[in-house]
């Protein structure tokens, strides 16, 4: 196997005239966990179902486990795992049969002994002969993730894996990742729209936005690029562009309507000043963020990773008052 | 078991295979597996598929009940011993028709829930589950066949024919449900809309169920009746079944022809799924 598990050029996905993944390069290199973090509709889900085979490429090349996307699906598809945002079973089957399903179609010979193993390692076992509809998300999770192990896959793809997961099984999955990236040197691509998620599993994250990488590296290396802390201040009267560019330690500001989004050297050192250019009765919000994957993503794209499409804040008051004038 | 030897268990990682291409024997298992458990799982549908053929049986078949034999032997153009008689093949070859209409919403509910994904992520062909739909179809409607006969024995018809002619019988409606499920699932490998299933089978159903020799003699219908009639692989389903069943002689062409049909749907409906069949 090349050290790459994982190596995309210029990978393109178009539905139509929409841009969905948009000349992405990718190098995971194997036995390492990579994250692809973006905001909802960035194309990470798109850049999974390329890499499985399930979607066609559009333009690019792409090699998964040693084995080229276009030439040869099927044994990529022998070599990878996947773990759906959505936790994807059978439900009128139950654990044993979601398994045994799972090694006809890896066609595997000896899968018995590790199929008992992978139960008990998730504390299924007392419940494999249940129908699976009866299982609780967290169960589903975790005969998922089972699943994706059976067949001993050189990759595994994780879709947003702790998605609507309480705290307690979201820190037990976060361990397990960790665990099985670990213990076997398997690659690990996960998506994910959580900052904090990215930042304690992945060795590596490319951020995404519209379908393109914008920026790539270690959460560590990304942070240390921004050197530079983040103030969003949202008024009730339009604010001088030039006077807040003209406060000592702001490096850039810009603008979304009546909020503005300042980079500056030191929050604590420009506050003072800034507040002094905006009056204090002016300020209907203001909030300091810290070098973190969030800021990086806010510099380059103006926007919350967690946030929505649309461009700028949503007036909510406006909104409402809209509510209100319809009801009536 | 400490958590590092259980999990030291799970993993072996071995070399790719050179070979480019997969087999498919144990997908096609496996899947067919699953559609079959599936369908008989349900308690609901066992009862419904056993009691079909007896509600058929006793509203259809009393139809002609105050009509005498003669007449009707007149009518059908054949010398029966009841209605009954000359009903059992045709019923059995109709009821083929829409068999299909089951893989069709099985595929689609795999679509909707993703299942579909799960499935194609693994080295597993689209004309491999496409094929594995058509013929978990097909043995679920496979089972009206032995309730059939014993409603019918119920009802008191006599059955003629040896064990090779009955085996050929039972082969023609296997070909035939298939052909049909094969097509059926043909047109609908694009399809996500729990809607479609319910509309083609109407679709498909009506026109070849009354333009066939199933139900009616197809020297009583129109010209133009009769040219679908004498296409329409029904026909030679019912009419192979019913020469067996009443005069215990079988034109084993009749069996060959429906052999053609399904597999010529087969290939068709292969490429087609191929091509066309949605991942969701």
């Amino acid at each position: 196997m090349p050290s790459d598990a994982i190596r995309t050029r210029g990978l393109t996905k178009r539905y139509g005239t929409f841009l969905a993944v948009d000349h992405v390069d990718l190098d995971v290199p194997a036995g390492t966990v990579f994250g692809l973090l973006g905001p909802n509709g960035a194309g990470k889900t798109t850049i999974i179902k390329l890499l499985t085979g399930l979607s066609d490429i559009t333009k690019g090349e792409a090699t998964v486990a040693g084995f080229d996307i276009h030439k040869d699906p099927m044994h990529v598809k022998q070599n990878v795992g996947w773990v759906a945002a959505e936790v994807i079973l059978d439900d009128d089957l139950s654990a044993s049969e979601n398994l045994w399903l799972q090694a006809q179609l890896q066609r595997l010979d000896y899968w018995k002994g590790r199929a008992e193993t992978l139960l008990h390692y998730f504390d299924l076992t007392a419940y494999r002969r249940q129908k699976v509809g009866t299982f609780s998300t967290g169960m589903r999770k975790k005969l998922e993730i089972a699943l994706a192990l059976l067949h001993q896959p050189k990759v595994i793809f994780m879709d947003e894996p702790t998605i609507g997961l309480d705290p307690a099984t979201r820190q037990m999955l976060w361990e397990l990742i960790q665990g099985v990236h670990r213990e076997f040197g398997i690659t690990v691509l996960l998506t994910t729209h959580y900052i904090e998620e990215a930042d304690a599993l992945c060795d590596n994250v490319a951020i995404i936005d519209r379908g393109k990488i914008v920026a790539s590296g270690t959460p560590d290396a990304l942070k240390e690029s921004e050197n530079a802390d983040v103030i969003e201040i949202e008024t009730k009267q339009e604010v001088n562009e030039a006077q807040l560019r003209a406060i000592p330690g702001v490096l850039a500001a810009r603008s979304q309507g009546r909020s503005w989004l300042l980079r500056v050297s030191s929050a604590e050192e420009v506050l003072p000043s800034l507040l002094a250019v905006v009056h204090d009765e002016t300020v209907r919000s203001i909030n300091v963020q810290k070098p973190s994957l969030e800021t990086v993503f806010l510099n380059l794209t103006g926007r919350r990773i967690g946030g929505s499409e649309s461009e700028g804040p949503v007036d909510f008051r406006k909104f409402y008052a809209q509510m209100r004038r319809a009801r009536s | 078991m400490n958590a590092e030897d259980r999990s030291a268990e799970l993993f072996v990682i071995s070399a790719p295979s050179s070979s480019s291409t997969i087999p498919q024997g144990r997908q096609f298992t496996g899947l067919y597996y699953r559609e079959i458990l599936k369908t008989f799982r349900n308690p609901l549908v066992l009862a419904i598929t056993v009691a079909q053929p007896f509600m058929w049986l006793a509203f259809f078949g009393s139809s002609f009940s105050t009509v005498p034999l003669s007449e009707l032997d007149a009518l059908l153009h054949t010398q029966i011993q009841s209605y009954l008689q000359f009903l059992i093949p045709g019923v059995l070859a109709t009821s083929m028709l829409s068999i299909g209409m089951f893989g069709s919403m099985s595929t689609i509910q795999d679509k909707r829930f993703g299942f579909m994904k799960r499935i194609l992520i693994t080295p597993t062909s689209k004309a491999t589950v496409y094929l594995a739909k058509a013929l978990g179809s097909t043995t679920r409607g496979m089972v009206g066949i032995p309730v059939m006969v014993i409603a019918g024995l119920a009802f008191g018809v006599r059955f003629s024919g040896d064990a090779l002619m009955w085996a050929g019988w039972a082969a023609s409606l296997v070909l035939l449900g298939f052909g049909f499920s094969c097509m059926f699932l043909a047109i609908t490998a694009s399809s996500t809309d729990w809607q479609t299933p319910g509309v083609i089978s109407n679709f498909i159903t009506m026109p070849l169920m009354f333009a066939s020799g199933a139900l009616f003699p197809p020297a009583n219908f129109p010209g133009w009746m009769q040219t679908i009639s004498s296409y329409n692989p029904v026909t030679y389903a019912a009419e192979f079944g019913r020469g067996i069943i009443l005069n215990g002689q079988a034109d084993w062409t009749y069996l060959g022809y429906v052999g053609i049909f399904a597999a010529a749907m087969a290939a068709i409906g292969t490429l087609v799924a191929a091509r066309y069949l949605r991942v969701e």
